[in-house]
């Protein structure tokens, strides 16, 4: 430590010890002379005692410094002044390096920000997540790793294994405090929340076990930091002041420790309810206590003594028992067989939960460790290409490093005098990169997908990044200038000195090797950036199955405003009857579940048609208003729409069908339901029934068939259902066709929602091509990731064979000359400098497939209707790098026929 | 005349400089002279080495330097023993005593056969 101080102090130093050994000096001339000697004879054996100044000099600095530490400074200082004569080659390597770093540095901010960071609360390495594998047979509120309530207060017994345990699910709630309200991402918590997690108030109180005992009973909100900051100014006074939760009075009892998000880096909630108030926060949903309604994450913090395995296997037990107890006490009794199987054989597993639970990280840590995984192939090229430009230039300063030997310094000081150099060009690529690389994740950030809930990601470069580039760039620099410092070490100095300027070999195989690497890396990332473009293409050809251009869609909740069913319906009927009457409206229809955001509504069917069968998994479905299918564009490929007869009054979708005012229940399905489970004959007549019960009563009749639409997500083609739209459902999902521009068109929509009620809460509103591109957003953060990372690599591995060839070509120069009085034609020449690219281009072809056979396991997932070995993607990609690849050699290969005969047997 | 003195000892000077400097403070050339006068000439000290000694021993913390008027008038760099210092010149004094003794002994051994 002492010594990296020194370092700083060096001319203080430097000047403290001149001055000392000066003192000592003067004096003993002085003692001398005081003794009889003249002033010479005393100065002259001064300085014999003394052994010279300069060797004391030396010998002390090696004190203050280590003599490993002071070469290197010196290295440095002989680096910057080398490195800066040849502006050209450095921008060149501190460009690529630059690249290479800051898009390393960018993906690893994403990366560590959603994927690894873990909480910031105590020892969250003991937070665990509790999944249920298998069938839950219970209704469905949210995504991802769900339960019901009832389990996290069983799970809070489990003392012996847990300090505590919690539940939570997200939402979004109607907020006010008086004026006008907004939609508020919001969390409901379990009273052990906060505690368990060991988060502590910044203000007032949090909330405790006692807030989450009756439904109802506790109406009170804690605030985030962020949220009591940006909304109340910070008011000193926030604890005890009233605010409305979808027009429901609540107290503000506290604010949360400012660090503190949430637990879910892709949604951050502003607010935080007791979740015993989930009917106040989520209108119409009354299941809370409802062991068959599952739709909270359960997390727990493990006890000091005891290991996540212990627990999950110590859980067993009660985890079947609880089984047995619901197939009892639940309407299970009712499934079918298999359905009863299945459930039984669930099994209750836990995962260690450092970083929260976040739907974001499960869907995109596949996505973001494949891109990673590419920027550090797209690293190596750069390293490759630094250490293949080094190598050059290593040949150019042949002669003075092999003088330098003979001057006698080591070889191993020369390698490091190489090294000193690519740390230092790392260096400052690195530093170019960590500026380059918010730019960066501000871009990525955009590509994610984006809701009412802010995510918790930043762009902003902090220690931890900092460090990451800093090992990164060291690393960087050692691997680009190890191959060129080993080849100095191990040139004879004979051969060396006697070699004629140009001629050297230069670590010629060295060099070819590197380049033949740099072409395998680079088809890797070409196919893998081919596979990701035809996804995205693949999927945008496809489409969602109707016409998205001129087509708005928007959602409202009048609930979260107050209104009661029949209020409701009677104001979506104003705003239907607004829209009708709207000149820019050309058709306007409404759907129960919106359309591509993930979110489903799924359940098995009994068919009855000849013989009574039940479907192998769940069908999706939907609830339509008549002209859905029209307004959309869908084509009815057999049967009808549905009618205004076929419009019904019916509250519980879930239990039973809807029927008709005459009595009648109909269904339509899509042709992949008629495909899967008619084999296409057809399904018109056939009667369904929900559910999978051997008491189900199949009495819909299904009355059309329709084409298939997206409705999840665009890639999913799946058997689905479509039943009328009651008029007592919470919640609605407008689709309109509009004439003219999408802006009048908004702005009339608007209107019409104005006319209706100002304060209606509008949880969305958006053209379906911008739903389109929200829905595909991971896929083309793929595509267009790894196309530029594919063209970066191709730039840069052209740059490295054109180096090689070129070199190679003044190499032959001679020899080629020769060849051509000889009699060889031009184009020989040329065949004879293409054929050494094409080895090195079939060596790289040969190492890559293997690779990209290997990798394509880890990409799989994430593409659409093309596999990671489909031959006319990796025959493109091959093509494409061959041609750039040759054409990066025609250009030294002519120069080569160029050659004219009588020069090149005078050069040198 | 140099070759009637015995080359100092490995390792001992950094104690004999302790020793030197836990009585008073001194100043290079001062430490220096000390070690000439109080070694009767018999230990030879190559002056040169010292000063690398000293800012070893600095660096360790076993001394501390200060710019002080010397007894000239001139300011020189004065060096004092620091608590630890002093710890360790009792450690290598003490195992300085155990290595002589050692030797003392199989000497004596011999002499008594």
């Amino acid at each position: 430590m002492n010594r990296i101080l020194n370092w700083f102090r060096l001319r203080r130093l430097e000047d403290d010890l001149d001055r000392e050994l000066q003192y000592h000096i003067d004096s003993r001339v002085a003692d001398l002379i005081h003794s009889g000697l003249t002033e010479p004879d005393a100065r002259r054996r001064a300085a014999l005692e003394l052994g010279g100044v300069t060797q004391v000099r030396e010998e002390v600095r090696d004190v203050w410094l280590n003599r490993w530490i002071r070469d290197f400074v010196y290295d440095l200082r002989f680096s910057v002044r080398s490195l800066l004569r040849s502006p050209v080659f450095t921008a060149t390597a501190v460009l690529s390096i630059a690249l290479g770093i800051g898009a390393t540095t960018a993906l690893y901010s994403l990366l560590d920000q959603i994927v690894l960071r873990a909480l910031p609360v105590d020892q969250p390495e003991r937070l665990v997540l509790f999944d249920w594998i298998g069938f839950q047979y219970a209704e469905t509120l949210g995504t991802d790793n769900l339960m019901s309530y009832p389990i996290c207060r069983d799970l809070q017994q489990q003392k012996e294994f847990f300090d505590g345990v919690f539940c939570r699910a997200a939402t979004t709630i109607n907020f006010s405090t008086g004026g006008e309200p907004r939609l508020t991402a919001a969390e409901l918590v379990s009273g052990t929340y906060f505690s368990v997690l060991g988060v502590r108030p910044a203000l007032g109180r949090l909330l405790t076990i006692d807030d989450d005992q009756t439904p109802a009973a506790s109406p009170v909100v804690v605030l985030s930091y962020d949220f009591w900051r940006n909304q109340f100014g910070g008011a000193q006074d926030i604890v005890g002041r009233k605010v409305l939760v979808n027009q429901h009075p609540m107290t503000v009892v506290g604010v949360a420790a400012p660090t503190f998000h949430g637990i879910d880096v892709g949604e951050v909630p502003s607010v935080w309810i007791p979740a015993v108030m989930s009917a106040q926060a989520i209108p119409g949903f009354e299941t809370m206590l409802d062991r068959r309604t599952r739709w909270v994450q359960i997390l727990g913090r493990l006890k000091q003594n005891v290991s996540l395995a212990q627990a999950q296997t110590a859980l067993q037990p009660w985890f079947k028992a609880m089984l047995n107890e619901d197939m009892r006490s639940t309407n299970i009794s009712s499934a079918s067989a298999e359905n009863r199987r299945q459930f039984l054989a669930s099994t209750l597993a836990l995962t260690p939960a450092p970083q929260g639970h976040s739907v974001l990280r499960n869907n995109l840590s596949r996505p973001l460790w494949v891109l990673f995984l590419g920027t550090g192939v797209l690293l190596a090229l750069a390293c490759l290409n630094v250490a293949g430009l080094f190598l050059a230039r290593g040949s150019a300063r042949h002669r003075e490093i092999s003088t330098r030997l003979a001057l006698g310094a080591s070889r191993a000081r020369i390698g490091r005098q190489l090294l000193a150099d690519s740390v230092l060009l790392a260096f400052a690529g690195g530093l170019l990169g960590v500026v380059m690389a918010p730019i960066a994740v501000r871009a990525l950030i955009a590509f994610l997908p984006h809701n009412t809930a802010a995510n918790d990601l930043q762009a902003n470069v902090d220690t931890r990044l900092l460090l990451f580039a800093f090992f990164v760039s060291l690393l960087t620099g050692f691997l680009a200038g190890s191959a060129p410092a080993l080849q100095a070490g191990r040139k004879s100095l004979d051969t060396s000195l006697r070699e004629r300027g140009g001629t050297s070999s230069g670590g010629l195989a060295l060099r070819r090797a590197i380049v033949t690497a740099q072409i395998a890396f680079t088809l890797i990332l070409v196919i893998a950036a081919g596979l990701f473009v035809r996804t995205l293409s693949g999927l945008l050809v496809k489409g969602p199955g109707f016409d998205t251009s001129s087509l708005i869609s928007f959602g409202i909740k009048p609930a979260l405003n107050g209104y009661s069913g029949g209020e409701e319906s009677r104001l979506i009927r104003r705003i239907t009857e607004g829209l009708h009457e709207s000149s820019s409206v050309q058709a306007s229809s409404i759907a129960l579940v919106q359309l591509l955001v993930g979110g489903p509504w799924s359940n098995s069917l009994t068919i009855q048609s000849g013989d009574r069968f039940t479907t192998d998994r769940e069908v999706q479905m939907n609830a339509v208003s008549p002209g859905f299918f029209e307004t959309l564009g869908a084509r009815t490929v057999a049967g009808r729409d549905f009618n205004e007869h076929d419009s019904l009054d019916v509250a519980l979708v879930n239990q039973s069908l809807p029927v008709s005012k005459n009595g009648q229940r109909v269904v339509i399905v899509n042709e992949a339901f008629v495909k899967r489970y008619f084999g296409g004959r057809s399904p018109l007549g056939a009667r369904i029934a929900m559910g999978s019960q051997p008491d189900a009563k199949p009495d819909t009749e299904i009355i059309g068939v329709v084409q298939n639409i997206s409705y999840r997500n665009v890639r999913e083609q799946w058997e689905q259902a479509y039943f009328p739209i009651g008029t007592e459902l919470s919640g609605s999902n407008f689709y309109v066709r509009f004439r003219g521009t999408p802006e009048s068109a908004f702005r009339s929509i608007r209107e019409i929602l104005r006319n209706a009620d100002p304060a209606l809460p509008i949880v969305y509103f958006r053209t379906l091509d911008e739903q389109i591109d929200r829905s595909l957003n991971t896929e083309r953060m793929l595509s267009a990731l790894s196309s530029s990372f594919g063209a970066l690599a191709l730039l840069l591995s052209l740059v490295g064979l054109y180096g090689v060839m070129s070199f190679i070509v003044t190499q032959r120069t001679r020899e080629i000359g020769i060849r051509l009085v000889l009699g060889a034609t031009g184009l020989s020449a040329v065949w004879l400098v293409l054929r050494d690219a094409l080895v090195m281009i079939a060596g790289g072809i040969a190492i890559a497939l293997p690779c990209v056979w290997l990798l394509g396991r880890l990409v799989e997932s994430q593409l659409y209707d093309v596999k990671p070995t489909d031959p006319v993607t990796i025959l493109a990609a091959t093509l494409v790098l061959c041609a750039t690849a040759l054409g990066a050699a025609l250009i030294p290969a002519c120069r080569a026929a160029a050659v004219n005969p009588t020069e090149a047997l005078r050069f040198e | 005349m140099p070759s009637s003195r015995f080359p100092i000892p490995q390792g001992t000077l950094d104690m004999l400089i302790l020793q030197i400097l836990s009585l008073q403070p001194a100043h290079g050339y001062g430490i220096a002279q000390r070690l000439e006068q109080v070694s009767k000439s018999v230990v030879q000290v190559n002056q040169g080495s010292l000063y690398p000694a000293l800012h070893r021993l600095e660096q360790r913390g076993w001394l501390v330097a200060d710019w002080k008027e010397s007894e000239t008038g001139r300011e020189a760099k004065f060096y004092s023993l620091t608590r630890s210092g002093q710890k360790q010149l009792r450690v290598e004094k003490d195992s300085w005593d155990r290595l002589t003794g050692a030797v003392q002994l199989i000497f004596d051994e011999r002499a008594s056969r």
